[in-house]
C-alpha cells in the first residue's frame, strides 16, 4: 500500500508548536508560576497534534508540506510518512515527561527557563528531523539541534562540562561536515537530495563516489548514533549534562543519529545498491562489535549515568545493525527497539536523578539499601531495568523478539548470538544495580542526604514512563503504537517505491 | 534577449556619492550637514541601483557612454548582471556602514575628510560595478586605491602611516601590473570592453595569453589578498572599524574578486581558459590561501586580525570557484560575494561595537559579553555559524555550490579542502561564541547594555540579512537571480538550470 500524499500544515504546526513555547519562555521573563504551565501546555498540544497525525498516517496518508526552495533543487519539504511519524511520536511523548521531571529536578536552578526554553527549541528541531524529505532539510534541523544541545550539555557551567561539551562539539560538528560532504556527493551522482521510499540513486551506478557518500554518512550519522569507534562524547556528555537532558539525549538524541542511517540506507540508496556494494556486513559487524565492547564497557563503569550511557552505545547499535540486514523484518524490529528503549533508557535516566535528588549518590556502588529509602523508585527501576535486559513482558522483550527474529531471517546465527550475548551483558551490567538496591544498606547517612522524599512530580514521570514500558509489552500491536508504525514504515521503505 | 537602453541611472548612481562627497567638503564643518548628506547620498544611490534591478533581471542592460578616452575606449557605463550583483551589495551595505560609521566617529577628529573620503570610495565601487570596459574600471580601481588611503590613515599614528605606505605599495604595484596587461590586450584585440564572454582570440600565441593572464589576474589578485600578496590586508586593520569594515566586505577587496571575475568571465571567457589551463594552478593557490589563512586566523588573538585572516581565506573562496570554471561554482563564485560581505560587516560591527562599548579588542577578553550585549553577541553568532556553512544560513550556500561545482569539474579534492575549511572556520570562530556566552564575565563592573542603537541597528540588519540570503535566496527580488543570469551569460547558457 503506497500512502496518499496530502499537503497538509500539520507537520508544520507540529514544528511550530514548541517553537511558541519557546518564545513564550523566554517572554515571560522570571515568572516561576508561569514556566510549567507554558511547557506541560505546549508539550501537550504538541503530543495531541502527533496524536492526529499518526491517526492520519494509520489511515494511508502522508502530510506533505513544501516550505521554500532555498536553491534549486535544494527544497525545504516536511512530510510525515510512517518512519517520521513514528519518530515524532517518540519525541513528543518524551520531551514533555523529560520538561515536567526539569521543572522539579532543577527547580533550584536560575537559569530554568532559559534551559527549558531551549529544550523546546530543541524538540522542535528534533521534529523537523523527522519530518524532512530530503537530505538539506533533514541536515538543516539536525545541526541546528545538535549546536543547541551544547549548549545544554554545558548547562551546569562546570569544569566537567565543558570538557565534555568541548569534546561533545569537535564530534558534532566533524559529523557535520562528513554528512555535507556526503549529500554533496549524493547530488553530484543524482541531481536531487530527496528521500525516495527504495533509493534515491540509480541502483546500477558504479561510480566511485557513492561508496564514498556512504562511508561519509556513515561517519557522521554514527557519531550521533555512538556507532563504536564514534562514541566518543556518549559517555562523557550524559553524566555532564541535566539529567532531564541526559533523558534526552541517550533516548532520542543518539537515536536521530541511527534515524538518519535508516534513512539514507533505505530513502538515500536503497537496498539494492547497497547490496551490490557489498558494504552493509561491514556496517553490521561494526555494529555489532559496538553492542558487545559498548555492554562491556558499561560493565566496568562504576557511575550511574555513565553506565547508563554505554549501555545507551550498545542499544542503539542494535538498530544500526538491523538496517545492515536490509531485511523488511529486521528493519522492523529496529525500529521497534529503538522506540521501546527510548521510554526504558529515559527512565532510567529518571531514575538516576530521583536517587540523586534523594541521596546525592551517583555511584552504583553507593546504591546499597536505596530501597529501604525508596521503594517506589526501587520498583520502577527494577521494572525498567529488566524491560533492558529483555525480560517479558516488558516492552524491552518484545523489541528484542522482533529484533532477533528479523536477524535471524535476514543474517542467520551470528547476529542473533550478538543479540543474545548484548542481552547477557546487559543483565551483568544492570544486575548488580538491582541486587544493590534490595540488599540491606547500611544506615542512612544523615549528612549525605539532600531529601527526605522522592519529590512527587519526579516519581510520577518515572511511573510514566514505567507505564509505557509495561503498555508495550503487554499490548505493544494496539494499533497507533510504535509497532505497527514501524511495519507500516518498514514496508514503505523496502517493499514500496523500488 | 538582451536589449541595451540608453540611461543615465549608471552614472547617476556613482555620482550621488561623489555630489556627497562636495557637499562635505564644503559644509561639512557642521555635524548636522555631514549626517544629512551621507546618509541621503547613501539612501539615494540605494535606491537608484535597486530601481534598476527589476529591469536587469528582465534582461534589459542599461548603458551609458560619456564620450572616447581613446580611439576604441569610450568612458561607459553598463549594468549587466554581474555588475548590478556588485552594486547592489556594495549599495544595499554601504546605508548601513554610514549609519554605523556615524555613531562609531563621533567626536573623532578630521570627520570632514573622513566621510568625504568614505564617500568617494563608494562612489568608485559603483563605478567599477557599472564600468564598461576594463579602462573605465581600471581608472576607478585605482582611484578606489587613492580614496582609501586617507582612511586607512585616518589615526595619522606612525603605525597607521606605515600601515599605509605598505598599503599603497602594494595596492598601486597591482595598478602597475593590470595597466601592462590592459596595454597589451589592448594590443591583442583593439578592444577593452567586458560586454561579452570572453574576448580574446583562441588562436593568439599562449606565450602571449599567460603573460596577460598573469599581468591580469596577479593585478587584481592583490586587492582580493589572494596569497602571496595578501599582507597589506593584517596591516591595515588599523583603519577604524567602519572603514576595516568598508575595506574587507565591500569595496575594495571586492573590487579584486569583482575585477577577477571580470577577467576570467569577460576577457578570456570560461572556454579558452578551460582549454588554456591556467585556471588550474589558480584554484590550486587559492586552495592553498584557503587553509593557510585559516590556520593564520586560528593564532590571532585580536578580534580584527582574526577577521583579517579570515577574509583572506574567504575572498579566496571566490577565487577558486570562478577557477573551476563550471557554471556551479560560477555561480558560488558571484554569491559569495554577497554572503561573505554580509557576514564579515556584521563581524566587524560587532567588533566595533565591543570596542566602544567595553574597549576590549581581543578575542580572550570576551567572557561572558553575551551577558552584557546578547543581541550583539547573538548577531555575532549567526555571522560566525554562517562562516561555518550551518544550514539555513547564507555561507551554507556558498559551501554547497563550490563543492557541488568542484565534483562537476571533476576534482573532488577541493571537496576536502572546503571541509577542512569548515573545520578550520569552526575552530577559529566558536571559541568567540563559547568566551561570549559560556564563560563568567572577569569583569563585576561590566553592567548590561547594549551598544548605541545606531550601532545595534546596522549589526542585527546585517545579521538578519545572513539568515534571509540563506533560506530565502529564491524568494522574488533577491539578488540570486542576478547571479543565476550573470553565470548563464558567462557560460553561454540559454536555459536556467533545473
Amino acid at each position: 500500500m503506497t500512502a496518499v500524499s496530502l499537503p497538509s500544515l500539520l507537520p508544520l504546526w507540529i514544528i511550530a508548536v514548541p517553537l511558541a513555547g519557546a518564545a513564550l519562555l523566554a517572554g515571560v521573563g522570571r515568572h516561576r508560576r508561569l514556566l510549567g504551565p507554558v511547557v506541560l501546555g505546549t508539550g501537550g498540544l504538541c503530543l495531541g497534534l502527533v496524536v492526529v497525525l499518526v491517526m492520519t498516517v494509520r489511515l494511508g496518508f502522508q502530510p506533505e508540506l513544501s516550505l521554500m526552495e532555498l536553491v534549486p533543487p535544494l527544497r525545504f519539504v516536511l512530510r510525515a510518512d510512517a518512519l517520521g511519524t513514528l519518530f515524532a511520536l517518540l519525541i513528543a511523548s518524551l520531551f514533555p515527561l523529560a520538561t515536567a521531571y526539569a521543572l522539579r529536578f532543577m527547580a533550584d536552578d536560575s537559569r530554568l527557563q532559559g534551559f527549558l526554553a531551549l529544550v523546546l527549541l530543541c524538540q522542535a528541531l528534533m521534529l523537523g528531523v523527522a519530518f524532512a524529505a530530503s537530505l538539506i532539510t533533514l541536515l538543516a534541523f539536525y545541526e541546528l539541534f545538535s549546536l543547541i544541545s551544547y549548549v545544554l550539555i554545558v548547562h551546569e557551567r562546570s569544569p566537567r562540562a565543558r570538557a565534555a561539551g568541548l569534546k561533545y562539539i569537535l564530534y558534532i560538528v566533524s559529523g557535520g561536515v562528513f554528512i555535507l560532504t556526503g549529500i554533496i556527493l549524493v547530488y553530484f551522482l543524482a541531481a536531487d537530495v530527496r528521500f525516495v521510499p527504495g533509493g534515491l540513486l540509480d541502483s546500477g551506478t558504479t561510480h566511485p563516489a557513492a561508496l564514498v557518500a556512504w562511508i561519509c554518512f556513515m561517519v557522521g550519522f554514527g557519531i550521533k548514533a555512538a556507532l563504536m569507534p564514534l562514541h566518543g562524547w556518549v559517555a562523557d556528555a550524559h553524566p555532564a549534562a541535566p539529567t532531564p537532558f541526559s533523558a534526552l539525549l541517550s533516548g532520542i538524541m543518539v537515536a536521530a543519529g541511527s534515524f538518519g542511517i535508516l534513512r539514507v540506507v533505505f530513502e538515500t540508496f536503497g537496498v539494492e545498491l547497497l547490496g551490490r556494494l557489498g558494504v552493509m556486513p561491514w556496517l553490521a559487524a561494526a555494529a555489532g562489535l559496538s553492542a558487545l565492547l559498548a555492554g562491556a564497557l558499561a560493565l566496568g563503569e562504576d557511575e550511574f549515568k555513565r553506565r547508563l550511557a554505554y549501555s545507551t552505545v550498545s542499544q542503539m547499535a542494535y538498530v544500526v545493525m538491523a538496517a545492515a540486514m536490509l531485511g523488511e523484518l529486521a528493519l522492523v524490529g529496529g525500529l521497534v527497539h529503538l522506540s521501546h528503549h527510548a521510554f526504558i533508557k529515559a527512565g532510567l535516566f529518571f531514575c538516576a536523578g530521583l536517587i540523586v535528588t534523594v541521596t546525592g549518590y551517583k555511584h552504583v556502588s553507593q546504591f546499597d539499601g536505596l530501597a529501604q529509602r525508596m521503594p517506589a523508585t526501587a520498583i520502577l527501576l527494577t521494572l525498567l531495568a529488566l524491560a533492558m535486559v529483555g525480560v517479558p513482558p516488558l516492552s524491552g522483550f518484545v523489541s528484542k523478539w522482533l529484533l532477533g527474529a528479523g536477524l535471524m531471517e535476514a543474517g542467520g546465527i551470528l547476529p542473533l548470538l550478538v543479540l543474545l550475548l548484548g542481552s547477557l551483558l546487559a543483565a551483568a551490567y544492570l544486575w548488580p544495580v538491582i541486587f544493590r538496591i534490595w540488599l540491606p544498606g547500611p544506615e542512612p547517612n544523615d549528612a549525605a542526604s539532600h531529601s527526605e522524599q522522592a519529590p512527587g512530580l519526579m516519581l510520577s514521570m518515572l511511573a510514566a514512563t514505567a507505564g509505557i514500558t509495561l503498555l508495550l509489552g503487554l499490548a505493544a500491536s494496539l494499533p497507533g503504537l510504535p509497532l505497527e508504525l514501524a511495519r507500516m514504515a518498514a514496508a514503505a521503505m523496502i517493499g514500496g517505491g523500488g | 534577449m538582451v536589449t541595451e537602453l540608453f540611461d543615465l541611472r549608471p552614472v547617476l548612481a556613482p555620482l550621488v556619492s561623489a555630489l556627497c562627497a562636495l557637499g562635505i567638503v564644503l559644509l561639512g564643518h557642521h555635524d548636522r550637514w555631514r549626517i544629512t548628506l551621507s546618509l541621503a547620498a547613501a539612501i539615494v544611490k540605494f535606491g537608484l541601483v535597486w530601481s534598476m534591478l527589476p529591469a536587469t533581471l528582465s534582461g534589459t542592460v542599461f548603458v551609458f557612454t560619456a564620450g572616447e578616452i581613446l580611439p576604441g575606449l569610450p568612458f561607459a557605463f553598463r549594468v549587466d548582471a554581474l555588475g548590478m550583483f556588485f552594486a547592489l551589495v556594495s549599495s544595499t551595505l554601504w546605508v548601513l556602514t554610514t549609519i554605523y560609521a556615524i555613531a562609531y566617529m563621533r567626536g573623532s577628529h578630521a570627520l570632514r575628510r573622513f566621510f568625504g573620503f568614505f564617500a568617494l570610495c563608494i562612489s568608485t565601487t559603483v563605478a567599477i560595478a557599472f564600468a564598461e570596459n576594463l579602462l573605465t574600471l581600471f581608472i576607478f580601481y585605482e582611484l578606489l586605491t587613492l580614496c582609501t588611503y586617507p582612511l586607512v590613515i585616518h589615526s595619522g599614528t606612525l603605525k597607521a602611516r606605515r600601515a599605509g605606505r605598505r598599503y599603497l605599495a602594494y595596492t598601486l604595484s597591482g595598478g602597475a601590473a593590470l595597466l601592462a596587461g590592459m596595454a597589451l590586450l589592448y594590443h591583442l584585440t583593439g578592444s577593452l570592453s567586458l560586454s561579452q564572454p570572453g574576448l580574446l582570440d583562441p588562436a593568439t600565441p599562449p606565450r602571449l595569453l599567460l603573460t596577460l593572464f598573469v599581468l591580469l589576474i596577479g593585478g587584481f589578485a592583490v586587492k582580493a589578498a589572494v596569497m602571496p600578496l595578501h599582507a597589506w590586508l593584517p596591516s591595515a586593520m588599523v583603519a577604524p572599524t567602519p572603514v576595516s569594515a568598508l575595506l574587507h566586505a565591500v569595496a575594495v577587496v571586492k573590487a579584486g574578486s569583482f575585477g577577477l571575475l571580470r577577467v576570467i568571465y569577460n576577457v578570456f571567457g570560461v572556454n579558452l581558459l578551460a582549454s588554456l589551463g591556467y585556471t588550474v594552478v589558480l584554484a590550486a593557490i587559492a586552495a592553498l590561501t584557503i587553509i593557510v589563512a585559516s590556520i593564520m586566523a586560528l593564532r590571532q588573538d585580536v578580534i580584527k586580525l582574526r577577521l583579517a585572516w579570515s577574509t583572506i581565506s574567504q575572498l579566496s573562496y571566490i577565487v577558486l570557484a570562478a577557477c573551476l570554471l563550471t557554471p556551479l561554482a560560477a555561480l558560488a563564485a558571484v554569491i559569495h560575494i554577497a554572503n561573505q560581505a554580509f557576514a564579515k560587516i556584521t563581524l566587524f560591527f560587532v567588533a566595533g561595537a565591543i570596542e566602544k562599548r567595553t574597549g576590549k579588542t581581543r578575542v580572550s577578553e570576551l567572557d561572558g559579553l553575551g551577558q552584557v550585549m546578547p543581541w550583539t553577541m547573538a548577531a555575532c553568532t549567526i555571522a560566525c555559524l554562517s562562516f561555518m556553512g550551518v544550514p539555513l544560513l547564507a555561507g551554507f550556500i556558498t559551501k554547497w555550490y563550490l563543492s557541488a561545482g568542484a565534483l562537476a569539474a571533476g576534482m573532488p579534492i577541493y571537496v576536502a579542502v572546503m571541509m577542512l575549511s569548515t573545520l578550520l572556520n569552526a575552530a577559529y570562530w566558536l571559541p568567540i561564541v563559547y568566551r561570549a556566552f559560556f564563560k563568567p564575565c572577569p569583569d563585576p563592573d561590566l553592567s548590561r547594555g547594549e551598544p548605541e542603537l545606531l550601532l545595534l541597528g546596522p549589526i542585527l540588519a546585517c545579521a538578519a540579512y545572513v539568515v534571509v540570503l540563506g533560506i530565502g535566496a529564491q524568494a522574488p527580488a533577491m539578488p540570486f537571480a542576478l547571479a543565476e543570469s550573470a553565470v548563464d551569460f558567462a557560460f553561454g547558457l540559454e536555459v536556467s538550470r533545473p
